[in-house]
């Protein structure tokens, strides 16, 4: 395992960042316009990030699928280009990424035994798909029961022509992509597709477990990391619930990463339901894409939880591509220990008549905890009548506890209705006053009021066996944090 | 030896007529205990009557009258106190404006209560800083409820020690159902009386008859708490907390400010289907027709944060006629 451990070169990463600090919109046009010379590129080269791509070009076997290895290869080529981020550049502004960098990162280049996995599947909810450390289980996967012409597996087992193509398609057009998006393409082992083909509406929403098992001991700054890629595909007016579910096995105070990316292509008057549910170690770094596409008259609607993870970050990204469009995003974050919860999200509307709803709420309760929104909003000009809107609310619940948000609306289109707040605050005294005047202890009044304040969003997942889960794993971190 | 049920209006603190009962009070003598037990017995059977019905009772006897009477009978010694209140003063704790200025009060067993006023009398301060809101800071005078020191509580405690005051405006709570704020309080309450705690279903069996009793659907319970209630809901909502946890003593904050006449019978309803002879009240109202449902022993006017005047209810029916300059104080 030596061979792909490797130190950090910092010296030259932040002469990288200083030439292109100057110039930060032309960074995403120059990066494009590299790939396709590679002498230039060299230059721009960070040797970290290089000497981490290699790792993962060794750590792999090549994929007998020719869309994955041509993902794995454009991947590849991107990483030439991109340097480790750094609080220089305005996405990482607020989140130190560091704590990667610093650890001995390897790839885990083969799935666990199954052993450790007994407790995976003796649930009633049992999962459509079970992903252990980025590689895709078929023994644990349950894909029965599924209507006809539906398919819910690995790539590799099943490559139809379409999913080959939205698959390496979505790839090539995806321009917003950072370096963690990158990694996960060439070091992704599979692509896990969910396919609901046209006007085939599936009754129970489709599971995917996402299990952590390779961990390192708490400091032993060893950092495994996975790279789980699905691929969701529905065609027009189908209709689907998709819950993702991020979990470990074992202690809950493993160090590993998990690199994961979601990719969504929603067809014309298809519908999908997306519950994400982030429960990972605390010592963990958690880093996800969701990029979704939606094709007109099609609805996305996200219910997000996030508790878990020392550095969880997400990278959303929703691209209105028809008319008629409608977009609700719902999403809570707990920061409960020294943990940075970072919510990066772009919604872009090109077309008439959009609709989308966003809320954010993110409690931190630690001195040390701290948590990121970034909310991009762009209504472009030809998105005219589109109705957006977006609240952020934050509670703060100890001193030196720290938010940052961005919430940023672009509005190009002139016929519009948009709307966006933002709210940071403490718990209400009137409403502990309120509990305590009905002889309820100020420290059930606060926990009461802390759990309401999430369950806002919890509320809106559509399925209630996740509810309850998420429910009680809140107020079980709640009341073991007092 | 003046009364002990009532606060006579005292121009200065010092005045031995206010300091005297008190005194006594908490040295009953033992001789006039025992002369007197007949008497007492008869009034509070007396209350217990009156509370049953809806009725207006002709023949509440006027502050002066049993001013006179209690001051030699000692019938204050069988009545328990349940509330004194003495020289309270209080601020508001950011500006540090004086509202209280010395009020004197004395609630028993069985009682109720009416304190009108202005606006800006100090009547809401008052019933706020008995249950220990935090905007307020109490700077002087003590309050005693069943023989304890109230100031030294905190606001939970005096709610379990059978204090209830019911919001003018409560807030709303987002995020928190009706029916899981209601079983929390309930089950504080059961902890508290060292019995084990009610489930969701087993509090529902409990809480199902309070709901008839002020006149509400059971899918208000599914509600979050207060949130987008009309007024009227909010204050049958605060009655139906009273109902459910109970209380020694209910101070009724204008619970019938914005509520019609139906919705006021209502509530009042409830508040007399509450008491029994042995809780007492302390409502604070601007209005003579809630004091038609609900009947006062007392009717005390505060002015300028002091009582200074108490009476029976023709105090409150000279206000309606001629407003507070009829009886402010020359």
């Amino acid at each position: 395992m030596s061979a792909l451990v490797f130190t950090p070169h910092i010296h030259t990463f932040t002469a990288i960042t200083s030439r292109l600090q100057p110039k930060p919109k032309q960074r995403i046009k120059t990066s494009v316009a590299l790939t396709r010379s590679p002498i230039i590129q060299a230059s721009f080269s960070d040797p970290f990030v290089l000497q981490l791509a290699e790792t993962f070009e060794d750590s792999l076997s090549p994929s007998q699928s020719p869309s994955l290895q041509k993902l794995r290869d454009s991947s590849s080529e991107s990483l030439l280009s991109i340097p480790w981020p750094s609080r220089k550049d305005e996405p990482f502004r607020f989140t130190d990424t560091s704590f990667i960098k610093q650890s001995q990162i390897h790839p885990i280049s083969k799935p666990p035994s199954t052993d450790h996995l007994t407790n995976v599947s003796n649930d009633t909810h049992s999962p459509n798909i079970v992903i252990v450390d980025g590689f895709i289980l078929n023994s644990l996967s349950n894909s029965s029961n599924l209507p006809h012409g539906v398919y819910v597996g690995s790539l590799v087992d099943n490559p139809k022509d379409k999913i080959a193509q939205t698959l390496t398609k979505f790839s090539d057009d995806f321009q917003w992509g950072d370096l963690f998006w990158s990694i996960n393409g060439l070091g992704a082992p599979d692509v896990a597709v969910v396919y609901i083909p046209a006007g085939v509406r599936v009754e129970n929403p489709i599971h995917l477990s996402y299990v952590s098992v390779e961990g390192g001991e708490e400091g032993s700054n060893k950092l495994p990391v996975s790279n789980p890629r699905v691929l969701v595909v529905v065609e027009e007016g189908g209709e689907v619930g998709i819950i993702e579910e991020f979990t470990s096995i074992g202690r809950n105070d493993k160090c590993y990463w998990t690199n994961s990316v979601l990719e969504v292509m929603i067809e014309e008057g298809a519908t999908v339901r997306h519950s994400y549910v982030q429960s990972q170690s605390l010592n963990s770094a958690h880093i996800k894409w969701t990029s979704v596409q939606q094709k007109s008259t099609s609805t996305y609607e996200l219910v997000e939880v996030s508790t878990g993870g020392k550095l969880s970050r997400h990278n959303l990204h929703v691209q209105q591509l028809g008319p008629d469009t409608s977009t609700e995003l719902s999403t809570f974050h707990l920061s409960l220990c020294g943990q940075t919860q970072d919510l990066h999200s772009r919604l872009v509307l090109d077309h008439p008549r959009a609709h989308s709803r966003q809320l954010h709420k993110c409690i931190v309760a630690h001195s040390q905890g701290q948590a990121v929104f970034d909310g991009n909003v762009k209504v472009n000009r030809y998105a005219q009548q589109t109705d957006a809107g977006q609240l952020t609310r934050s509670l703060l619940l100890e001193p030196r506890a720290t938010v940052n948000v961005k919430p940023n609306l672009q509005i190009i289109a002139d016929d519009v209705k948009c709307s966006h707040g933002a709210a940071i605050s403490d718990l209400e005294e009137s409403q502990l006053f309120y509990f305590q005047a009905r002889g309820i202890d100020l420290e059930t009044a606060r926990k009461a009021l802390v759990f309401s304040f999430g369950a806002e969003v919890i509320e809106r997942c559509p399925y209630s066996f996740v509810r309850k889960r998420v429910e009680n794993h809140v107020k079980e971190l709640l009341s073991s944090t007092s | 030896m003046a009364s002990l049920q009532l606060n006579l209006p005292s121009p200065s603190p010092t005045s031995p007529l206010s300091c005297s009962p008190r005194l006594s009070r908490l040295n009953p003598s033992p001789l006039n205990h025992h002369c007197f037990t007949p008497i007492a017995t008869r009034f509070l059977r007396f209350h217990s009557n009156y509370r049953q019905s809806l009725h207006p009772v002709s023949a509440v006897p006027s502050a002066v009258d049993l001013a006179e009477t209690n001051g030699t009978d000692g019938r204050d010694s069988e009545k328990k106190p349940l509330l004194e209140v003495k020289d309270l003063t209080a601020v508001i704790a950011e500006s540090k404006q004086e509202i209280l200025k010395g009020v004197n009060l004395v609630v028993n067993e069985g009682e109720v209560h009416a304190v009108m006023g202005k606006n800006g009398s100090g009547k809401s301060t008052f019933s706020k800083v008995l249950v220990g809101h935090p905007d307020y800071e109490v700077t002087g005078g003590s309050v005693m409820f069943k023989g304890e020191n109230l100031l030294e509580m905190e606001p939970e405690d005096r709610s379990l020690a059978g204090l209830f005051m019911s919001f003018q405006s409560p807030v709303e709570i987002p995020g928190v159902n009706n029916i899981d704020f209601l079983n929390m309080a309930y089950n504080a309450r059961r902890r508290k009386l060292g019995l084990p705690e009610l489930g969701p279903i087993e509090f529902y069996a409990y809480l199902f008859p309070k709901l008839e009793l002020v006149n509400m659907k059971s899918d208000f319970l599914n509600r979050n708490v207060n949130e987008g209630f009309s007024g009227g809901e909010r204050k049958r909502n605060e009655i139906l907390q009273l109902a459910v946890l109970g209380a020694d003593l209910a101070i009724l904050d204008e619970i019938d400010s914005g509520l019609d006449v139906d919705a006021l019978k209502d509530v009042a309803k409830a508040v007399n289907g509450i008491l029994t002879p042995k809780n007492s009240v302390l409502m604070i109202t601007h209005y003579l027709r809630l004091l038609e449902f609900i009947r006062p022993t007392y009717i005390h006017i505060m002015e300028n944060g002091r009582i200074v005047k108490t009476g029976d209810i023709s105090i409150a029916k000279v206000l309606e006629k001629e407003g507070y300059r009829a009886i402010s104080s020359p």
